[in-house]
């Protein structure tokens, strides 16, 4: 699954430690899910996507062969 | 940065923030670990340096022990449930590893003696030991695989 995280982040100047701690999970799930090595529960996309207020297929896209 | 800065201590959840509750965590984890090989320590030399081997002595001795261990497990198991998704993941992943390791080699390990294969006792502390260095070893190759 591929998200926009570090564009979404990087447009709003937060750092990976300000998203951490703003969707109560530590810097190195953000850094995992940046680099596409770690898909979210969906609990935590919904999260983000009231943190970024966006819809969650806005942020999280599944890959071409789903 | 807009709503971001008053989630400082806060997260959307309104929960107090991850660190805080890991650290409170850790050091709880640590404080009964301590106690519990404290209290281990004691029912394994007590009897003979301390009450002469008074049964009485050894019982509650062994009821520390129990107790020291029994809140040991709740820290620990408050810390994996405080934990993110990912470092559940990780332990989780650990966990399957260490115990599965651990299986296998107590079961042959405690069959050498019997096949002849080796002259002492097989003792079944060192698969703690196993445990514990299999853990930390798979601990080590999931955080190198998420970071």
């Amino acid at each position: 699954m591929k998200n926009r995280f570090k564009v979404l982040r990087a447009e709003r100047d937060w750092t990976q430690a300000d998203l951490a701690n703003a969707l109560d999970v530590s810097r190195q799930t953000i850094i995992a899910i940046e680099k596409g090595k770690y898909d979210p529960s969906l609990s935590l996309a919904f999260k983000a996507a009231k943190l970024f207020d966006m819809q969650i297929e806005d942020i999280f896209q599944a890959d071409e062969d789903l | 940065m807009n709503n971001i800065q008053d989630s400082s201590n806060k997260s959307v959840t309104g929960k107090s923030s991850m660190a805080a509750k890991n650290k409170r965590n850790v050091k709880a984890l640590a404080t009964w670990t301590s106690a519990w090989l404290v209290s281990l320590a004691l029912v394994a030399f007590g009897p003979k340096l301390l009450w002469n081997y008074d049964n009485v002595f050894t019982l509650c001795a062994i009821f520390v022990n129990l107790l020291m261990g029994y809140k040991m497990i709740v820290a620990n198991k408050q810390h994996l449930i405080d934990l993110d998704e990912l470092q559940q993941r990780i332990h989780f992943v650990a966990m399957a590893f260490s115990l599965g390791i651990s299986m296998v080699f107590g079961a042959v390990f405690g069959l050498l003696e019997a096949v002849r294969l080796v002259e002492f006792a097989p003792n079944p502390s060192s698969v703690l030991f196993v445990m514990g260095i299999s853990y930390s070893v798979a601990m080590a190759v999931a955080h190198r695989k998420y970071s």
